[in-house]
């Protein structure tokens, strides 16, 4: 491979991150810290749910209880933004591999981050009523 | 010059087309888990709550393709960002992929193997 090769080839692989800066460089981090989080939880979540074949309906629904307390209910939300930053930032990806709205992408970004910030708002409202309805301490 | 960045991509064609439609299927399938279980279920989450849901072959179908979609989606994501700071020789590249979808199918079992009792009531 010639050095102009070379170049061309890391050029043509930065293309995915673009960047190292500005705009796009936040939201490409975000998007990986928040993939990563993502798979962590997938397996912890495969996890909690075979608790009702591996453990029992009891131990499954002490786990769920648990899951019920202000800390948890907080953490939930955590990720509901994860799940919402990647998913939107993915739409976003999504359509410029389509072609569409490439000239306009930053404005692509704030709308599906607008859809994203209303999204997590409902959710939001309905965790902080679920808190305050159920009362009591962190844990 | 689309052409060309496509196929120097570290990660493959096929790979990356499956990541999109497998994306595709989990902002589907996402929203409405999410809304099932966070909002519509909230606080009510328990071993009978679950197996009412899938008591309909609605959610049935969307659990196990949710299943089968996240776990594709989440495991190539981990193959692009091992291979985003661990360029390797392609045989050990070949290890890798066959390593997780070692993992991924194991998982889908697993898996499967846990919704089972709901699923046939």
């Amino acid at each position: 491979m010639s050095q102009v090769d070379r170049a061309t080839a890391s050029a043509a692989a930065n293309v995915g991150a673009g960047n190292w800066k500005g705009l796009g460089m936040w939201a490409w981090m975000l998007f990986r810290i928040a993939g990563v989080v993502l798979v962590l939880y997938l397996f912890a979540h495969i996890g909690v749910i075979s608790t009702g074949r591996a453990a029992g309906a009891d131990t499954m629904n002490d786990v769920f209880n648990l899951f019920d307390k202000t800390l948890f209910v907080l953490l939930d939300l955590l990720l509901v933004w994860a799940v919402l930053f990647h998913g939107l930032n993915g739409v976003r990806i999504v359509l410029m591999d389509l072609g569409l709205g490439i000239h306009h992408h930053k404005a692509v970004f704030w709308v599906c981050m607008a859809v994203a910030v209303v999204c997590f708002a409902v959710f939001a409202y309905s965790a902080f009523g679920f808190i305050r309805d159920q009362g009591g301490g962190l844990l | 010059m689309k052409a060309e960045v496509l196929t120097q991509s570290k990660g493959g064609v096929w790979a990356w087309l499956f990541q999109r439609i497998t994306a595709v299927l989990l902002i589907i399938g996402f929203t409405s888990h999410l809304i099932s279980t966070h909002i519509q279920a909230i606080g009510e989450l328990n071993y009978r709550n679950i197996e009412t849901r899938l008591g309909s072959a609605f959610f049935v179908v969307m659990d196990v393709m949710l299943l089968a979609a996240v776990l594709y989606h989440a495991l190539n994501g981990v193959r692009m960002v091992v291979l985003d700071y661990w360029c390797a020789a392609r045989s050990r590249r070949t290890a890798l992929a066959v390593f997780l979808w070692v993992v991924g199918l194991a998982a889908f079992a697993y898996g499967l193997w846990a919704l089972w009792p709901w699923i046939t009531g």
